[in-house]
């Protein structure tokens, strides 16, 4: 009787051990495949409000929590030089198209080439060829995926191009300059086109629509072809007859805005910042596909996404890159931050037809390229500028002060 | 007994003094051990650093991985020789010192002794107002100032329109961007060099112009018979350290310009600061900065020294 009742005991304690161990086993292997809930840390740019609201879907989804860092634009370049030094950077960086040679060359971002096959977030046929992964990274590897997109367009001041009996917005070169120069006539202190004297970009641009390109065929950096010097007279055109303000300190969007210069080209940041500078404005504003020369190519600009080189959370990493690449995931990016998206699927959907200013930007961004991806651009646009603006504001020989920064050029990249 | 007790005294105190001595000798080190730990590890050993910087190639990609960095002697002193933009910035850095600190001196000690000349609750509240620029964050008043400069809309334009005169350009004109800089550089130094001023001032004893007033002295001559002589220490001091800091002017150009137009206003440690951060050359920032080392340490030196010769 006893020995009955212990050996029943016995078998139901030993049932239940083997259910609470198969329970458990159960739980366990369920917490491995779920793997990694991070918490992943973001450092983004600036507007890191949206963004934290943005990653509030993705926590919700997918449980993994994500700490977002804002880091002002002008600090990008110390905290980076922090991080690597130190070694101590975040999970996930978002890296401004100027500065991915920089993250490059110092080795800060992970190489994801063996991730691509699993996540089609990284995958190259998604996005924009102008950001396919062969042109990011000439090298071969996958070091960043394309996030936002930014292009340049002409904005034009539709009531004023009017008044002065221009109907529509300038097509070719010739008719800028010519719009420029009527506007210009307006009377003291009237412009007809504004160039940012910081702006490296647009005597590269300027080369690409006069059909040339700013590397040869080594992959360097060359300023010395003759659609380079077309671009550079071109430039410095706008200056000789005055339809240009020459203060270093002339700010684009007051003057855009005040009708100053009523022409310039520039990204859709500008546009937000008219229209929250001056919404009384609304309608006496547009922007145009950029005036063509032989082309009509643009910068194409804005941010790519990188895994920092001794991060710990990869694959969670990875799971939001797949999760921004989703059209909808880019789409609410661009109604928060008015951010353009870099995913194909996302800028053919209706909701960027919708509106006339980002057909413009979507039309664009198929005619647009990158700025060399080399370390040394910093410099050399640097000395770019400097010969370009000694020549138009200080009054510097022409073509002796090209043939220098040719030198210059050369000599930054033996 | 008495021969024992005596040597045994002698002894006592011979064996007593040695470590007195030993300590005498040992406080001083110990009582300035914290300060010279504090100027071997955070002057001298970041000196040396960057002297040993500043003869490798280091930059952004060696800063990740160290096998990169390479020795490469005076490379970077050759570069930073044939480039013209350092002799601008360097030229700019003596047009910056030769305005501003014979400006700076000047005007402090004018002011600091007219404030001197009266303890009145209006003069009272006149030095806190002097005294403002010196405590004002550099980003509001480089906001203001380039607001008060700026060519499309600044206050400093409106006003010449309206006694109707030309826009002037403040900031992009090569040669007034110099002079608009420094006014500003002027305008925040000025506060603290007028408080010690005053502070020197305020010490003199009261004797001398009492005695000077009865021999029948005017303002003027007590100024430069009494003031002027006696604040001889206050004056050097203060030129001194005015001078090591327009030698490494940096704010003012960095806020209100960037060092444009066209380097323009690109001083010695804004040349340095773009070389090394923005173009993550770190070896050749260093090189720079040894430069700018030596010559700070010279001109101090020869100072130090001229006041020497002053004193003997």
């Amino acid at each position: 009787m006893t020995t009955a009742v212990s050996k029943r005991v016995t078998g139901m304690a030993l049932l239940v051990l083997a259910v609470w161990a198969a329970a458990c086993s159960g739980s366990s292997s369920s917490s491995s495949t779920s793997a990694d809930k991070g918490p992943i840390q973001i450092w983004t740019m600036e507007d890191s409000k949206s963004f934290t609201a943005l990653m509030q879907d993705f926590t919700q989804q997918t449980g993994i929590q994500v700490q977002v860092d804002a880091v002002p634009w002008a600090n990008v370049n110390d905290k980076l030089t922090t991080a690597v030094a130190s070694g101590n950077g975040p999970d996930v960086m978002q890296v401004g198209l100027s500065l991915l040679p920089t993250f490059q060359s110092a080795g800060a971002l992970l190489d994801l080439t063996p991730y691509v096959k699993d996540h089609p977030g990284l995958q190259s046929s998604n996005y924009l060829s102008a950001v396919a992964a062969d042109k990011l990274n000439p090298s071969g590897k996958v070091l960043s995926v394309p996030w936002v997109s930014d292009v340049r367009v002409l904005f034009y001041r539709t009531d004023i191009l009017s008044a002065a009996g221009i109907s529509s917005a300038p097509t070719t070169w010739t008719q800028l300059h010519d719009d420029a120069t009527i506007l210009a006539k307006r009377g003291q202190g009237k412009y007809g086109y504004y160039i940012p004297q910081w702006d490296s970009a647009l005597p590269v641009e300027f080369t690409w629509e006069a059909g040339g390109s700013v590397l040869d065929s080594s992959g360097k950096v060359t300023f010395d072809t003759p659609e380079f010097k077309k671009a550079a007279a071109f430039y410095i055109s706008f200056y000789k007859d005055h339809v240009v303000p020459t203060a270093s300190d002339f700010d684009q969007t007051q003057g855009f805005i005040s009708g100053t210069t009523p022409m310039l080209i520039s990204g859709p940041y500008l546009a937000a910042g008219i229209t929250s500078a001056a919404p009384q404005l609304n309608g006496k504003w547009g922007v145009a596909m950029l005036p063509r020369d032989v082309a009509g190519t643009s910068l194409f600009a804005g941010s790519n996404l990188g895994v920092w080189h001794k991060s710990k959370h990869v694959d969670a990493s990875l799971r939001l890159f797949d999760w921004l690449a989703q059209p909808t995931a880019q789409l609410n990016w661009y109604k928060a931050a008015n951010e353009l998206p870099t995913v194909k699927n996302a800028l053919t959907s209706p909701t960027l037809a919708a509106d006339p200013m980002a057909k413009v930007y979507t039309a664009q961004l198929q005619d647009a390229k990158l700025l060399p991806l080399v370390p040394k651009w910093d410099k050399i646009s640097q000395a770019l500028l400097d010969s370009l603006n000694s020549i138009v504001l200080k009054g510097a020989d022409e073509s002796s002060t090209l043939a220098s920064l040719n030198q210059t050029v050369s000599s930054l990249q033996t | 007994m008495t021969v024992t007790a005596i040597r045994g005294e002698a002894g006592s105190r011979r064996f007593a003094f040695r470590p007195m001595r030993m300590r005498g000798t040992l406080v001083p080190y110990a009582l300035i051990t914290p300060a010279l730990v504090c100027l071997l590890t955070f002057n001298v050993l970041s000196i040396a650093v960057a002297a040993a910087v500043s003869l490798t190639n280091l930059n952004i990609s060696g800063l990740a991985d160290h096998s990169q960095v390479r020795f490469v002697g005076l490379a970077n002193y050759r570069a930073m020789f044939v480039d013209p933009a350092f002799w601008e910035a360097l030229r700019n850095t003596l047009f910056f010192v030769a305005l501003g600190v014979p400006t700076l001196v000047v005007g402090s000690l004018a002011i600091a002794i007219a404030l001197n000349h009266s303890k009145s609750r209006f003069f009272r509240a006149l030095r806190a107002f002097y005294f403002l620029p010196a405590i004002t964050a550099i980003v509001a008043i480089s906001l203001i100032w380039g607001n008060l400069y700026n060519s499309q809309f600044g206050l400093l334009n409106w006003l010449l329109s309206v006694i109707g005169k030309g826009p002037v350009e403040w900031l992009s004109d090569s040669t007034i961007a110099k002079f608009s800089v420094a006014l500003v550089a002027i305008w925040r130094g000025s506060g603290l060099d007028t408080i010690i001023f005053l502070a020197a001032l305020q010490a003199l004893p009261a004797e001398y112009y009492e005695a000077a007033a009865i021999d029948g002295a005017g303002e003027w001559r007590k100024i430069f018979n009494i003031t002027l002589p006696l604040m001889r220490f206050a004056i050097f001091f203060v030129t001194v350290t005015t001078l090591i800091s327009w030698m490494q002017f940096f704010d003012e150009p960095y806020v209100l310009t960037q060092g444009g137009p066209v380097h323009a206003t690109t001083s010695m440690s804004l040349y340095i600061y773009q070389q090394g951060f923005r173009g993550n050359e770190f070896g050749f920032a260093s090189a720079a900065s040894m430069v700018l080392f030596a010559i700070i340490a010279v001109v101090t030196a020869v100072q130090l020294r001229g006041r020497r010769g002053e004193e003997a």
